[in-house]
């Protein structure tokens, strides 16, 4: 039986004339975090649910474990779903909560400690009701690292969250990356992928446009060095788009010798660069990039 | 399946809304209709009253309670999260209905127990228990499809209104005029076999063989609203 945590295969999903997914194919390696970051409406809450077995795919195949993920009783006691949308019962306890989920997964753990993971030790006889936004996210984490799963699913996880609430959690993600979980990740915050993520897919209009590591991801598109000239100043030693306010911008994929020439030229020059800018490509100009 | 009925049991309890609409106010409903026994077996028999508090809380304590509970728990995506699980979907929807099931079963019981301990009891309490249970399967039935077509606790104040006042009519139709006259179409209506069934079970007077058919159209409207609920039936809001 496979051991590849996931695998998809030319998966699309319909829905009526909608061509949400299309043609997708990828596949989750054991312990990895693997991001899937899209657009919005680019496909990819569908695709998790697919995964997850939420939603019959229109064609094509997926594989948990090896098995169908709509083989509940065998995949689900593997997975831990954290959804978009947090979906409990407002008269029931944390702690009630907690415990029905974490027993419905056929997992062992202790509710407390669960509890205790995502700091709602305090709230824990506090009905659902009673909780703010965030603390919602958090028991619904909770209720998805219950018993620590095989693989975890996170979808949109620190949405809502406060800064401490995601220190919080990303540290909790981290130690049972190291009790060997497998985490599939979807978020807007593109740091968060860019900070943690293995690999990460990227999705547009249903289709998948790239999947690499951040750095495969990024090394295709130049970095950028930005500056203001102030004064009137001789030929720019690199090939760069001038505009009319001064303002420069020079696109290199060997960001450190062409800044190190920019700052010569401008020493030997007695040029001030003001607002000078210099970064590696980021995941939001692959973004962009995919979006033009 | 026996987790989420724990839970939902808690919740029946902690509703106080759900727990005087659903289950006081049928009690309290039938224990006027005991009262004025006298009253109603001139209208009817005793096997009328035994029919109309059965379907009273059939429709309000069973039916009314388990379409707004399902739509509720879709509408806040608690079915989804349950989904989530190991658990299967026959093992969801019967722990979400196994409470009220129970309870409802608990004051059918409870209550004819005490209608029989005024007027005396029914002729053949076996037939009586098979009328209680046929009635029961109809109810959840009916209400599993009434869900497939209720979006929120709110529109099932309006979407539970047909089959809730529609089961108390024809209870009340078949329990006063009896079938001699329309038979076939009391029987074929939803209740109607089951009220008749409850007449022979309580009154007597009609041999067994001739009770027994009357369960084939009861079965039939637990088949019919089981497919519909299959087709129907959705675990997440519609978007």
């Amino acid at each position: 039986m496979s051991t590849t945590p996931v695998i998809v295969e030319r998966l699309n999903l319909k829905y009526g004339d909608f061509h949400a997914v299309k043609d997708l194919s990828f596949e989750v390696r054991p312990g990895e975090l693997y991001a899937l970051l899209g657009t919005n409406g680019a496909g990819k809450t569908s695709t998790l649910e697919t995964i997850e077995g939420h939603r019959t795919p229109t064609s094509g195949t997926v594989r948990v474990f090896g098995h169908s993920p709509a083989d509940r009783t065998t995949v689900r006691p593997r997975m831990g779903i954290m959804l978009q949308e947090s979906g409990f019962s407002p008269d029931l306890t944390v702690r009630e909560s907690v415990g029905l989920i974490g027993t419905l997964t056929k997992r062992t753990d202790d509710v407390d400690r669960v509890i205790d993971i995502v700091d709602l030790t305090r709230k824990a006889g506090t009905k659902v009701g009673q909780l703010s936004g965030g603390e919602k996210r958090r028991l619904d984490f909770a209720t998805a690292v219950y018993g620590t799963p095989e693989l975890i699913f996170l979808d949109e996880p620190t949405t809502g969250l406060d800064i401490q609430s995601r220190d919080h959690l990303w540290n909790a993600v981290d130690r049972l990356r190291e009790n060997g979980s497998t985490v599939v990740l979807t978020t807007h915050y593109l740091e968060e992928a860019q900070q943690r993520a293995d690999r990460i897919g990227l999705m547009h209009q249903g289709v998948f446009h790239r999947e690499g590591t951040v750095t495969e991801l990024t090394r295709a598109l130049p970095a950028v060095i930005g500056f203001t000239l102030v004064a009137p100043a001789p030929a720019l030693p690199l090939q760069a788009a001038v505009a009319t306010d001064g303002s420069v911008r020079v696109e290199t994929f060997e960001l450190q010798k062409d800044l190190h020439v920019l700052l010569a030229w401008a020493q030997d020059n007695a040029l001030e660069l003001r607002d000078l800018t210099a970064g590696p490509t980021r995941l939001d100009d692959v973004f962009r990039a995919i979006e033009s | 399946m026996f987790a989420i009925a724990r839970t939902e049991l808690i919740q029946i309890f902690r509703n106080r809304l759900v727990l005087v609409t659903s289950f006081i106010i049928p009690v309290a409903i039938s224990a006027y209709f005991i009262y004025q026994h006298e009253v109603f077996t001139q209208l009817g028999s005793l096997g009328y009253i035994a029919a109309i508090v059965m379907f009273t809380v059939g429709a309000f304590g069973l039916y009314t309670s388990t379409v707004t509970t399902l739509a509720s728990r879709r509408q806040n995506l608690f079915l989804k999260r349950l989904r989530s699980t190991a658990e299967s979907d026959a093992g969801i929807l019967a722990g979400l209905v196994l409470p009220a099931t129970v309870v409802a079963i608990v004051q059918v019981v409870g209550i004819l127990a005490v209608l029989g301990a005024v007027v005396g009891g029914p002729d053949n309490v076996l037939l009586l228990v098979v009328a209680v249970i046929a009635t029961v399967a109809m109810m959840i039935g009916l209400a599993l499809a009434t869900a497939g077509v209720t979006n929120s606790p709110e529109h099932a104040q309006v979407t539970t209104l047909p089959v809730s006042l529609g089961v108390i009519a024809v209870a009340s139709w078949v329990g006063i005029t009896g079938t001699e006259e329309l038979a076939q179409v009391k029987r074929i209506l939803p209740g109607g076999a089951a009220t008749e069934l409850v007449l022979n079970a309580w009154n007597g007077g009609v041999a067994l063989s001739d009770s027994l058919i009357l369960l084939a159209p009861t079965f039939a409207w637990v088949v019919v609203a089981v497919s519909f609920a299959t087709r129907m039936f959705r675990w997440e809001p519609r978007r």
